[in-house]
């Protein structure tokens, strides 16, 4: 489709003579464009400063900075449990892979583990949102690609993912859910035949999505052998997640360091071979099946009993306690006001979220707040391997390249 | 962790949740309202865990062994926690766990108190005794290996953790001692468990008044006596006591007696929970909203180490800070309250003009228009100086005046004196007398009493004053009725009053808390101070006066901080020019950069917290 040796800046195309006398001189110098800051194709808002030679790109930078929130500096004014809503906002379109990621970090660092059924849930609730994540992905490649029904169908089906989330936690987007020490409330009642149900309705819909775009010639076309990256290149860039499998890697946090139930459950994972879109977008589609396998066997499996620590040094007291016994007013009071007491000491802690390794690098000086809050969001290394993957291709490989590395300005802008 | 054989909340004999004090608050009885719970079927008490206790081993035969040669001679060795401490013989096992950083928590012990033991909390394990031994009341001695991190102590802390608040009110929510309060950090600490209590609390008086200072909760109090000793043992005024026995035990002052030593306020800072509050800031303020300064107290010529405690832009009280030279741990309850002219009747703009003519004018307007007046006055202008300012403050103010003004000599204003007692508080109340007095002989300037003042202003023959601070040592209305003779009389003033109300020239100055500085107390001790907050309203500090009102008339002269100013001017003070103006300067705050608290984010201000010192009050 396009060409595969990139044009050498300030290289100009020979100026063909008119075929007429009045035809009007070629343009030939190279053209400036940008792509977004607010341009439906680009998720979230970021913009591609793109250089054209004709059709062809010669050079692409991506600027991000516009959804800065300076998350990082945030977390350090507020205690361990209050980071939670910031880290809805960094991908959020799976906020629970965020909030239960930090979680886990926190819990590494103080050395305490979860009750079982906390566990389950945080598994489900992942799973529930790697589905959410990547619904939304494939459906917005169809749409850009110009197929607005296979969008509707994913959309339809995140609506119903997002329900369930909504039942769960509180909240559609913005989820806040789980606290230092477990999840802070447990599965509503008969939400379990809910999700079993709601599965059920997502598989059809995103087998309709599949069988849409999997085979369509138009799709394909655009999508196979454009957005290539050699795996050597994506290793080097830090690719993780399916982009990085999408090359053949076999690398799964899941798999490769199993946290919670994960090594309980059974689960493929997915690998590609060519590291073109078509490949990263294979994987989220069988990822999606993947995720239904596993929510499946939590749900049969899930065990009775709490949902969260039962240490008042960590964990609000019941409110019954609060409000009646001094003992459960000290350890609120304390909890709120200064904070979990994290030892003091540091921890790199990684989950797999949606688009790779979700990684945690957190500092604590022994108080109740973050000394450093680092986070490694997948997206921004493989963000920045988008000149390598597009510059010499053609404007048009542009769109659905952009699409399967699936960037989500909130995390990578943090 | 907690008992998983009796859930929460659902026990029969529990009382309603949520109303755990619905009796009246203020009942006094002699009837015991808790009687003891009556005992389960089984004859079982549900709870925590109960732990085998490990028998003692038991005691050789044939005598103590002989006492063992000390490592380190004239000095006592021995391990805390494994690790090795060497002290002098008489010090007990607190202060020397402190020097290794292991914390051994306590309640009734306080190092400038007599020892009472009574609180329990500080029992450790000691290799010489077969039970827990109190470490506040044992001495060192040689060899012994203390442990504080055994299960049997933190089994005894957990438990007296457990009696403490088995009758302790359900109070932080309305209680102003939450957020520095001890019971609240060690039951995080060493307790952290649910209640187990059956039946009523004990109840007891909720506000018994005092004196004019100190109200008392008596169900708060968990009776360490550490107010009863202090006011027998550093004021020797031994007005409070303990009445009762058992659960009817409370402290309180002999019937038709009050608190109404100048140094109650000090049993507030050293009681460990909410018990006793200083009536003058209970519920003024949360203490977790609060940040703290190092400060100087400004009450009188003592110049004890304070902390001010603010809020955005006002001070909310003092506490005192330890200074073994000069205060200790203690300060007077007159200085205590004496912060209230930091934020009330305060000068917080320019005037220009006198009665009917006074206009609020800019900074830079009054400079420029003062600049012309005095300009054409040099040597006709008389100067009075406030010895409430800073030696900074004086220091340019002077250096101004003598430039300037041409003045050779320099009259003192100043609060005028009040009464001494016989511990802190002196009977001069400006806490920089000796500064000026210092000052002045530096810079050349002879000082004048203030009847000088008066009289020359009576007899015409002073006919423009600069006054810099509007403090006098007599009636400021009837000293204000003399000032109306004056043909220029420029103010620089923190507060409002009768002085002021007659200047042609008001400028607004900043207190001790809106700059920093130092004062030299009335034993020649000088002592740095921070600054809390900017200044209020258009007030600026005294030197920054000097300095702009310098650079407006034209000379090159300029400081930017009250450092530059000791800087460049101590020199000539040979009582400050050994002062090591950095060195000296308490630590602000606990880590670089701003520090706010957990509130912080939420759009309330943030604070900071002093440096290195413990949040909760009196050690």
């Amino acid at each position: 489709m396009s060409e595969s040796k990139p044009i050498p800046a300030g290289h100009h195309a020979v100026i063909p003579a008119p075929d007429h006398e009045l035809d009007a001189e070629l343009q030939t110098k190279r053209m400036q464009i940008n792509l977004g800051p607010s341009h439906p194709a680009m998720h979230g808002t970021v913009r591609l400063k793109v250089e054209l030679e004709g059709e062809t790109i010669v050079t692409a930078d991506p600027e991000i900075g516009f959804l800065h929130r300076g998350f990082q500096k945030s977390c350090e004014n507020v205690t361990w449990n209050q980071v939670l809503p910031y880290t809805d906002r960094l991908n959020y379109l799976s906020a629970l892979m965020n909030n239960f990621g930090f979680l886990n970090a926190v819990e590494r660092l103080m050395g305490v583990e979860i009750p079982e059924r906390a566990q389950y849930i945080r598994v489900v609730g992942s799973e529930l949102h790697r589905i959410h994540d990547h619904l939304t992905c494939v459906g917005a490649i169809s749409l850009e690609l110009g197929g607005f029904a296979g969008f509707l169908y994913g959309l339809e089906a995140r609506e119903l993912v997002m329900d369930r989330v909504t039942e769960l936690t509180g909240a559609r987007l913005t989820t806040s859910f789980g606290r230092v020490g477990g999840v802070n409330r447990d599965l509503p009642p008969g939400w379990i035949e809910k999700v079993l149900k709601t599965l059920d309705k997502v598989k059809e819909l995103a087998g309709e999505v599949d069988a849409l775009l999997t085979k369509n010639r138009i799709f394909t076309d655009r999508m196979r052998g454009t957005g290539m990256i050699s795996t050597d290149d994506a290793l080097d860039f830090g690719f993780t997640g399916p982009c990085l499998r999408a090359n053949g890697v076999d690398y799964d946090v899941r798999k490769a360091k199993p946290y919670w139930v994960y090594d309980q459950l059974d689960f493929d994972v997915p690998i590609g071979s060519n590291g073109d879109n078509f490949d990263r977008y294979l994987m989220r589609i069988e990822e999606l099946k993947q995720s239904d396998r596993i929510i499946r066997q939590a749900l049969a499996k899930i065990p009775d009993g709490p949902v969260i620590l039962d240490d008042w040094r960590i964990v609000l007291p019941p409110k019954p306690e609060v409000y009646g016994t001094i003992e459960g007013v000290i350890s609120h009071f304390k909890l709120v006001m200064e904070g979990v007491p994290v030892p003091a000491g540091e921890v790199y802690d990684s989950t797999e979220a949606a688009n790779g390794e979700l990684g945690w690098y957190l500092v604590s000086d022994g108080t109740g707040r973050p000394y450093k809050c680092h986070v490694r969001a997948p997206g921004f290394p493989i963000l920045s391997a988008v000149p390598r993957m597009i510059e010499g291709r053609m404007l048009a490989d542009l769109i659905p390249t952009f699409d399967t590395i699936n960037m989500i300005g909130g995390e990578v802008e943090q | 962790m907690s008992d998983k054989d009796k859930p929460v909340g659902s026990g029969g004999s529990r009382p309603a949740e949520g109303a755990p004090t619905t009796s009246p608050a203020a009942k006094v009885g002699s009837e015991p309202s808790n009687p003891p719970a009556p005992p389960t079927a089984t004859g079982e008490r549900a709870g925590h865990e109960a732990q085998p206790a490990s028998k003692p081993p038991a005691p050789p035969a044939g005598g103590p062994p002989p006492k063992p040669a000390p490592k380190n001679p004239g000095m006592v060795t021995f391990t805390v926690n494994g690790l090795e401490v060497v002290v002098k013989p008489g010090t007990n096992m607190i202060e020397a766990a402190k020097q290794v950083g292991v914390e051994i928590p306590y309640y009734c012990y306080h190092p400038r108190l007599s020892i009472a033991a009574n609180c329990r909390m500080c029992l450790v394990e000691a290799s010489n005794a077969p039970k827990l031994v109190p470490a506040c009341q044992t001495p060192c001695a040689e060899g012994v290996a203390v442990k504080t991190d055994t299960f049997k102590v933190q089994d005894q802390e957990r438990a007296t953790m457990e009696f403490y608040l088995l009758n302790h009110p359900v109070d932080c929510a309305i209680c102003d001692q939450a957020g520095e309060c001890k019971l609240q950090d060690y039951y995080m600490r060493y307790d952290a468990k649910p209640s187990r209590l059956e039946g009523q609390k004990v109840l007891k008086n909720k506000r018994k008044v005092l004196g004019p200072l100190v109200v008392l909760d008596q169900e708060r109090c968990i009776l360490c006596t550490r107010c009863v000793r202090f006011m027998a043992e550093i004021p020797q005024e031994p007005q409070l006591g303990v009445f009762g026995r058992g659960s009817h035990e409370v402290i309180d002052v002999f019937p038709g007696a009050e608190l109404n030593s100048n140094y109650a306020g000090n049993t507030v800072d050293i009681c460990p929970v909410g018990a006793l509050l200083n009536r003058d800031f209970r519920f003024k303020a949360r203490a977790w909203f609060l940040s703290a300064a190092p400060s100087v107290c400004t009450g009188c010529s003592r110049g004890c180490s304070t902390y001010v405690d603010f809020f955005e832009q006002d001070t909310y009280r003092y506490r005192p800070r330890e200074n073994e030279a000069i205060n200790k741990s203690w300060m007077c309850d007159q200085g205590r309250v004496s912060y209230k002219y930091l934020s009330q009747g305060r000068v917080k703009l320019a005037y220009i003009g006198r009665g009917a003519d006074v206009r609020e004018a800019t900074r830079a307007e009054a400079l420029k228009e003062l600049a012309g007046k005095l300009a054409p006055l040099k040597g006709k202008v008389s100067v009075l100086a406030s010895p409430l300012s800073s030696n900074e403050d004086l220091l340019a103010s002077l250096a101004f005046a003598q430039e300037v003004l041409g003045a050779k000599e320099v009259f003192v204003g100043g609060r005028p004196s009040g009464a001494a007692d016989h511990l802190l508080m002196t009977a001069d109340k400006n806490p920089n007398r000796k500064g000026l007095e210092w000052v002045a002989a530096g810079l050349g300037l002879a000082l004048r009493p203030f009847e000088e003042l008066s009289k020359g202003i009576e007899g015409g023959k002073i006919k423009a004053l600069y006054a810099i601070g509007a403090e006098v040592p007599v009636d400021a209305g009837k000293f204000a009725q003399s000032l109306q003779k004056l043909e220029l009389l420029v103010v620089q003033a923190i507060n409002e009053n009768a002085i002021t109300a007659q200047a042609h020239y008001l400028l607004p100055a900043t207190p001790h808390t809106e700059d920093e500085g130092t004062f030299s107390n009335l034993d020649g001790i000088t002592q740095r101070f921070r600054k809390a907050y900017p200044g209020q309203g258009e007030s600026q500090p005294h030197w920054k006066w000097a300095s702009e009102l310098m650079n407006e008339l034209g000379l090159t002269t300029r400081y930017n901080s009250a450092r530059e100013v000791f800087r460049a001017l101590s020199a000539r003070v040979p009582e400050l020019k050994s002062f090591e103006w950095d060195k000296n300067a308490p630590p602000a705050r606990e880590r670089g950069g701003v520090r706010p608290l957990p509130t912080g984010a939420d759009g309330r201000p943030m604070g900071r917290r002093e440096f290195g010192e413990p949040r909760v009050r009196g050690i």
